[in-house]
C-alpha cells in the first residue's frame, strides 16, 4: 500500500508513472508463468532485460529504446527462437515469438494507450498458454493473471484518486463478480462451431505404447506415473479382470522383438488395396463385413444394432485421452460404434483420425472380448515364424502338441499349465537376455520375466504348431476412483496373446497364469517393493499409497481434475444439447403447474356464480398472503436498516419528513425544524405544505375550518407531539445528564418519536392526495415534472 | 442557380439550425438537475473497439483450436465488458452538475468556471471538458488555439468541485457554455457521456488593450505620466480623517494600534484623499472603431481604477458621473461591456442621454465578477 498515493501517470498528463509499469511488468511476469513451464526458461532473461531497460529509461534519465535498439532486440529474440526450434513452421517457434513480442512491447511502452496495448496483448499471450495445457491449475493462472490485467486497466483508466489502488481493487472485484455468472451462461449456452481452418498445433511427444515390442519396452513403461487416459463408463463398469484396453497388435515377430505392421504396411506387403486393412467410419466395417459373409441366414442383423457379430456391445464408456503424437486410442475389447468418425482396423483396433494435441474425448462401444472377425491379414500372416531360431522352442512346441494330439485347446491349455507349474516368476527386473535365440534363453533358461516376455514365448509357441497368434501391447487394469471412473496411467502397460481357433481370436494372458495378482490388483501390488517401479517419477503421490490421508488426498485430486477435463474443458456441442434438454425439461413442470391453474380458473369461472365466489375468494387469498409477505418483508428489512445512533434516526426522520414535503431549511437544528413545522402547521394544513410556496396559503384556512373540530384537534395534537419531541431532542443534546436521566430520555425520546410519527401520518393522510409519492418517485427517476 | 441556391440557404440553414438546436435540447441536462437517464450517452472507444476485436480473436482462437477455456476467456471478456457498459453509465446516472462564473473575465481571455459536482455515491474519474473533441485528446491543445479543456475529478463523499478555463472572444452577456461530462471508467472500453447546459450568463468586459493608435498613444503618455507623480498621494499629503472599526481585509499599514493598546478595539486610521480633478473617460475622445475604443475605455478603467483615481464614463446614451472604488469600475466595466451602438443611438433617439444617472443597463448588478471586497464596498 506504500504506493496508494502515486498516480497513474506523470505530471505531463501522458507519460505512465514508474508504479504503474511496474503494474505492467508484474502482469506480463503472471502471463509469461503461465508458459514458462513449457517453454525455454530464456524467456525470463529477456523480459528482466527489457525491464531493466525501461527503468533505466525512467530513473536514470537514459533516451527512449530507438528504432535501431528496438530492431536489434527483436532480431535478437528471432535468432535465439530459430536456435532453440530450428526454424518457425511449427507452433511452439510461433508462441515464442508471441511471447517475445509482448515481452519487448514494454520497451515502448510510454502513454496510457501504450499500456492498453500491452494489456490487450498480453490476453492474447494468455490465451494462447491454453495450447499447452488446461488443466485447473493453469485455470486458476490464468484466473489471476485476468484478475491483474483488469485491475491494471482499472487503474489506467481511474481519476486522481486519494487511493486508487483500493478503489480499483474495488471496481475489479464488481466486474468480475457481476461478469462471471454472466460468463458461465455463455459458456454453457453458446453454441460451438468445428474449427474454421487447419491451424498448427503443438507437437507433442510420444508417451506409453510404441509399437512394436522388445523384451524392456514395457518394463520401461513401468518407471513411470503418467497418465495415459481415464475413463468412465456409462453402464456397468467392467471387473479388474476384464480390463484388457487393447490398443494395438503386434504381428510380426523377427525373432527378437514384436513390431506392429501397419495397415499401409501390411497393403504394401501383402499387394492387397488398402482398403482391405483400415476404413474410416462412424461403425466397425469390420464386423459388418463378417456378419454380412458369415451370417446369410440373419437378415436385419446386419445393420440393426451394428454389433451382431463382434459380440453385442457391453461397455459404453468414455474416455479422457491425454495428447499424444500419434492417434492411438485404447478400446476394452472390440471397439464397435462412436459417434465420431474413427480409424477401424482389420485386427480389431482403432486410431482417431488425428492425433491429439490436446486433452481429448472419446466415446465408444465394445464388446469386451477379442474380435469375433479375422484379421483380413489372413491366417498364413499370423503363423509366420522367423526361420531357423528359437529350435529349442520349436522342439517344445512340437513336443507339447504331440501331447495334445492335436486339439489346440488342450494344447494352449497345456502351455498355460507348463508357465503355472513350471518355476517361472514375474518380475520387473529380469536377467538381461542375449543372443540368437531370446525366446529360448527366457523360456529355458532365464525362466523369469514380464509380461512382454511371457507373451512373446506363447505367441512364438502357438505360431510354432500353426495357431495364428498375434500380441497385443496395451493396458490392463486401471485406478478406480470413488465416482466410478478409472484412470489408467503408463505402468498399466500390459501385453498378452490372442489366438484364433472356432472363428474367433481369443485372449490369452499368460501373465494371469504366473502372477494373478498383476492382473486382479494391478501392478502396483506386484512390484511396489521393487526398484524399478515409479523409478522416473520423483516423489509421486503415488509413491505414498499406504499413507492414508496423502491417497485420499490424491484421490480427491484427480477426481476433481477428472472433472474438470470432463465437464469444462471437454464441453462439447452434444453437452449442451443435453443441458439445454435438461432445462427444458425442467421448466415443463412449471409450466404444466401454470396450464392446470389456467384449466382450473376456467372450470371454475365456467361453473358459474358459486364457482366464481370461490375463484374470487382463493384470488384474494393468495393476494392477502402475498400482501402479508411482501409487507413483512419491507418491515424486515427496514428494521434490519434502521439506524441506532440518535444521529442517525434524526437523519432518518428529517429525510422522512423531507420526503413528505417538508424539508428542512439549510443549517436548521432537528429541533427548530420540529418547532417550526409545530408553529407553521395550522396555517398550511391540508395544503402542500411550506414547499408549495405561498398562492395556496390563502385558500387554506378556509379549507382547515371547513374540517371542523376534528381537524383542530389533530392539529393541536400534532403540534404538542412536535414540541415534546423537539424538547426531548434538546435535552438529549445539549442538557448535562446523567447516565441514569440520560436513559430515561433516550426512553422518551423514542417514545415521543413514535407518537409524533403516528400523529404527524393521521394529520398527512387526511391532507390526502398521492401527489407527494409522485413528485418522489418523479424525482427518483428523473422524470421531470 | 445561384439564385435558387441562395433561395434554399436560407429555409436550409434555417432548418438545419432548428434541428441542430432541437437536437441539443434533447441531449442536454440543464444543470442543477441530476443527470437522467434520458440524457446519458454511452458510445464506444476506440479502444473499446479494439476489445472487441479481441474477443473475435479469442473465440476464433477457442473456435479453431477448439479449446474450451480459450471460449471462456472469451466470453468474460465480452461479459466483462457488458458489465463495464452498465457501470461506466451508472457511475454518471444521478450526478449533478452545477456551473458558476468565477472572477470576472475580459474579452480575449479566460473566463473560469466553477464546476461543482454533487452525488449520492462516489464516482470516479468524472471528467468535464470544454469544446468538442472527445476524449484525452479534448485535453491537448490544438495549436495555439484554445480548444478543449478538461478536468478530471473524483467524487469522494458525494462532491467534488473543480474550476475550468472557459476561453472567451467576445464582449457582453455571454451564455455559459455547454459543458459536456464524461467518464470512460472503469475500463476505458466506453465512453459515458452528458452534455450539461446552464441557463446563466456571464458579463464579459471588453478587451483591455492600449491600442497602437497615435491619438491613443498620446492619451496614453499623457496619464502615463501621471504614475510618476505616484499612484496615491504620500501618506504625509493625506489628511487624517479620523477612526473607523477594523474590518477584515483593511491594510496593516493603517492599523492604530495604539488605540487597540489603549482601548482593546481594532480601529483603522482613516485619510481623506486630497481631491484631484476628476477625469473624464471619454469615448469621444478615443478614434477608432467601436471595439478598439471600448477596448481602450476598458483599459483606462482598469488604470484608474488601480491607482485609487476617481474617473467618470460617457458613452453615447450613457454618463457615469466620477467617482473612484470598486463600484464604480464594475459599473462602467459593465456599461462598457453591454455597451451597443444601436441602443446608444437609439437611446439618444428617445433622449436618453440626460440626467447623467447610470444606464439602465447597468443598473442590475452583475451576476458575475461580484467578488467578496465588491460586496462590501457595496454595503459600505
Amino acid at each position: 500500500m506504500s504506493e496508494s498515493s502515486v498516480p497513474v501517470l506523470l505530471a505531463d498528463g501522458e507519460s505512465l508513472s514508474a508504479a504503474m509499469l511496474r503494474r505492467l511488468f508484474i502482469g506480463q511476469c503472471l502471463v509469461l508463468g503461465m508458459h514458462l513451464a513449457f517453454m525455454p526458461l530464456w524467456l525470463l532473461a529477456v523480459a528482466v532485460l527489457v525491464a531493466w531497460r525501461r527503468h533505466r529509461q525512467l530513473i536514470e534519465r537514459a533516451p527512449q529504446a530507438g528504432v535501431v535498439l528496438r530492431l536489434v532486440s527483436i532480431v535478437a529474440l528471432l535468432g535465439a527462437l530459430w536456435a532453440q526450434y530450428g526454424g518457425f513452421g511449427d507452433l511452439e517457434a510461433l508462441l515464442g515469438m508471441l511471447v517475445g513480442i509482448y515481452l519487448l512491447k514494454l520497451l515502448e511502452t510510454r502513454t496510457r494507450r501504450d499500456a492498453r496495448v500491452v494489456i490487450g496483448i498480453g490476453f492474447v499471450v494468455l490465451t494462447a498458454s491454453f495450447l499447452h495445457d488446461q488443466s485447473i491449475v493453469m485455470a486458476l493462472g490464468a484466473l489471476v493473471a485476468a484478475t491483474w490485467l483488469v485491475h491494471s486497466l482499472v487503474m489506467l483508466s481511474g481519476g486522481a484518486q486519494a487511493r486508487p489502488l483500493r478503489v480499483a481493487w474495488r471496481e475489479t472485484a464488481w466486474l468480475l463478480g457481476l461478469s462471471a455468472p454472466l460468463m458461465v451462461a455463455l459458456f454453457i449456452g453458446m453454441p460451438r462451431l468445428g474449427p474454421l481452418w487447419s491451424l498448427p498445433t503443438l507437437e507433442r511427444a510420444s508417451t506409453g505404447l510404441s509399437d512394436s515390442m522388445a523384451p524392456g519396452e514395457i518394463a520401461r513403461l513401468s518407471r513411470s506415473d503418467a497418465r495415459a487416459f481415464r475413463v468412465s463408463f456409462e453402464g456397468p463398469v467392467p471387473a479388474p479382470a476384464e480390463r484388457y484396453w487393447r490398443v494395438y497388435t503386434l504381428t510380426h515377430f523377427d525373432g527378437k522383438r514384436w513390431s506392429r505392421e501397419t495397415p499401409e504396411a501390411l497393403a504394401a506387403t501383402l499387394e492387397r488395396p488398402l482398403s482391405d486393412f483400415a476404413k474410416t467410419a462412424r461403425r466397425n466395417p469390420f464386423t459388418a463385413d463378417t456378419a454380412r459373409s458369415a451370417a446369410t441366414d440373419q437378415p436385419g442383423g446386419v445393420t440393426g444394432s451394428g454389433s451382431t457379430s463382434g459380440g453385442s456391445s457391453r461397455y459404453r464408456a468414455e474416455f479422457l485421452l491425454e495428447p499424444d503424437s500419434r492417434p492411438w486410442r485404447p478400446s476394452l475389447g472390440t471397439p464397435l460404434a462412436s459417434p465420431e468418425r474413427q480409424r477401424f482396423f482389420g485386427d480389431g483396433t482403432f486410431e482417431g483420425v488425428t492425433a491429439l494435441s490436446s486433452r481429448g474425448l472419446v466415446t465408444l462401444e465394445s464388446s469386451g472380448e477379442a474380435p469375433a472377425f479375422a484379421d483380413p491379414a489372413g491366417r498364413a500372416w499370423h503363423t509366420l515364424l522367423p526361420r531357423g531360431r528359437n529350435p529349442r522352442t520349436l522342439a517344445l512346441a512340437k513336443r507339447l502338441w504331440r501331447d495334445a494330439e492335436g486339439d489346440p485347446e488342450a494344447y494352449l491349455a497345456a502351455v498355460m499349465a507348463r508357465f503355472g507349474e513350471a518355476p517361472y516368476r514375474y518380475t520387473l527386473e529380469p536377467p538381461r537376455l542375449s543372443g540368437e535365440h531370446r525366446v529360448d534363453a527366457f523360456l529355458l533358461d532365464s525362466q523369469a520375466g514380464y509380461c512382454s516376455h511371457y507373451a512373446s514365448a506363447t505367441a512364438v509357441l502357438a505360431r510354432a504348431v500353426g495357431i495364428p497368434a498375434r500380441v497385443v501391447a496395451g493396458f490392463q487394469g486401471g485406478e478406480r476412483h470413488p465416482d466410478g471412473h478409472l484412470t489408467v496411467r503408463d505402468y498399466d502397460a500390459h501385453a498378452w496373446v490372442e489366438v484364433w481357433h472356432d472363428g474367433a481370436w481369443h485372449r490369452l494372458d499368460p501373465t494371469s497364469v504366473i502372477a494373478p495378482e498383476r492382473i486382479e490388483q494391478g501392478t502396483a501390488a506386484l512390484s511396489a517393493g521393487s526398484q524399478a517401479f515409479l523409478a522416473d517419477a520423483g516423489l509421486s503421490p503415488l509413491r505414498f499409497r499406504d499413507v492414508a490421508w496423502v491417497n485420499r488426498a490424491r484421490l480427491a485430486w484427480e477426481q476433481l481434475e477428472y472433472r474438470w477435463q470432463r465437464q469444462v474443458v471437454g464441453y462439447e456441442r452434444r453437452d449442451r444439447e443435453a443441458l439445454l434438454a435438461r432445462l427444458l425439461q425442467a421448466l415443463e413442470a412449471p409450466w404444466q403447474a401454470f396450464k392446470t391453474l389456467k384449466e382450473r380458473v376456467s372450470s371454475l369461472v365456467s361453473s358459474g356464480g358459486v364457482g366464481a365466489l370461490r375463484l374470487g375468494a382463493e384470488v384474494l387469498g393468495v393476494l392477502t398472503l402475498a400482501a402479508v409477505l411482501g409487507f413483512g418483508a419491507q418491515a424486515g428489512v427496514r428494521r434490519w436498516r434502521r439506524p441506532s445512533t440518535l444521529r442517525g434516526l434524526l437523519l432518518d426522520d428529517a429525510a422522512w419528513l423531507a420526503g413528505h414535503g417538508y424539508p428542512a431549511r439549510p443549517g436548521e437544528s432537528p429541533a427548530a425544524h420540529l418547532r417550526r413545522l409545530a408553529a407553521a402547521k395550522p396555517g398550511a394544513d391540508s395544503s402542500g405544505g411550506e414547499s408549495s410556496g405561498g398562492e395556496s396559503s390563502d385558500s387554506e384556512p378556509g379549507l382547515a375550518g371547513g374540517r371542523g373540530a376534528d381537524g383542530q384537534q389533530r392539529q393541536r395534537d400534532l403540534e404538542s407531539a412536535c414540541q415534546a419531541l423537539a424538547e426531548a431532542i434538546e435535552q438529549l443534546y445539549y442538557a448535562p445528564l446523567d447516565d441514569s436521566q440520560r436513559r430515561r430520555w433516550r426512553e422518551v425520546f423514542h417514545t415521543r418519536r413514535r407518537h409524533w410519527r403516528r400523529v404527524f401520518l393521521r394529520v398527512s393522510r387526511c391532507r390526502g392526495g398521492s401527489a407527494g409519492r409522485l413528485a418522489r418517485w418523479r424525482q427518483t427517476w428523473h422524470l421531470g415534472r | 442557380m445561384i439564385k435558387r441556391s441562395a433561395l434554399f440557404a436560407g429555409p436550409l440553414t434555417r432548418g438545419w439550425a432548428r434541428l441542430r438546436a432541437w437536437s441539443w435540447s434533447r441531449r442536454s441536462t440543464p444543470a442543477d438537475a441530476p443527470l437522467s437517464q434520458h440524457r446519458l450517452f454511452v458510445i464506444p472507444t476506440g479502444f473499446g473497439l479494439a476489445w472487441a476485436g479481441l474477443i473475435l480473436i479469442l473465440f476464433l482462437f477457442g473456435t479453431n483450436y477448439q479449446n474450451n477455456l480459450a471460449y471462456g476467456l472469451s466470453f468474460w471478456l465480452l461479459a466483462i465488458a457488458l458489465v463495464a457498459l452498465l457501470r461506466g453509465w451508472r457511475n454518471l446516472l444521478g450526478v449533478r452538475v452545477t456551473i458558476t462564473p468565477e472572477g470576472e473575465a475580459f474579452a480575449g481571455g479566460e473566463a473560469r468556471l466553477r464546476v461543482r459536482l454533487a452525488a449520492s455515491r462516489d464516482r470516479q474519474a468524472l471528467a468535464v471538458c470544454l469544446g468538442r473533441r472527445l476524449g484525452r485528446r479534448a485535453g491537448r491543445r490544438a495549436g495555439r488555439h484554445l480548444e478543449g479543456h478538461r478536468e478530471v475529478v473524483d467524487l469522494v463523499d458525494g462532491d467534488a468541485s473543480l474550476t475550468l478555463g472557459w476561453p472567451v472572444s467576445a464582449r457582453g452577456d455571454q451564455p455559459l457554455p455547454r459543458l459536456r461530462l464524461e467518464s470512460d471508467w472503469p475500463l476505458g472500453l466506453v465512453r459515458s457521456m452528458a452534455w450539461v447546459e446552464s441557463p446563466a450568463t456571464l458579463l464579459v468586459y471588453p478587451r483591455p488593450g492600449p491600442s497602437t493608435d497615435a491619438a491613443m498613444l498620446e492619451a496614453r503618455s499623457m496619464d502615463e505620466s501621471t504614475p510618476q507623480a505616484g499612484p496615491k498621494t504620500p501618506r504625509e499629503a493625506q489628511d487624517f480623517a479620523g477612526l473607523k472599526r477594523y474590518v477584515p481585509g483593511d491594510a496593516p499599514s493603517r492599523l492604530a494600534w495604539k488605540q487597540w493598546s489603549r482601548t482593546g478595539v481594532l480601529a483603522t486610521k482613516h485619510f481623506s484623499e486630497p481631491p484631484t480633478a476628476p477625469t473624464w473617460l471619454d469615448y469621444a475622445a478615443v478614434t477608432g472603431d467601436v471595439e478598439t475604443r471600448l477596448s481602450w475605455l476598458c483599459y483606462q478603467v482598469n488604470a484608474y481604477h488601480r491607482r485609487g483615481e476617481p474617473f467618470g464614463l460617457r458613452l453615447p446614451g450613457l454618463v457615469l458621473p466620477p467617482a473612484s472604488g470598486s463600484v464604480q469600475r464594475r459599473r462602467a466595466l459593465s456599461a462598457l461591456a453591454r455597451f451597443s451602438l444601436d441602443s446608444a443611438s437609439e437611446d439618444a433617439a428617445h433622449g436618453g442621454s440626460d440626467d447623467g444617472f447610470l444606464g439602465k443597463s447597468s443598473s442590475a448588478a452583475p451576476e458575475a465578477g461580484a467578488t467578496g471586497s465588491d460586496a462590501r464596498a457595496e454595503g459600505a
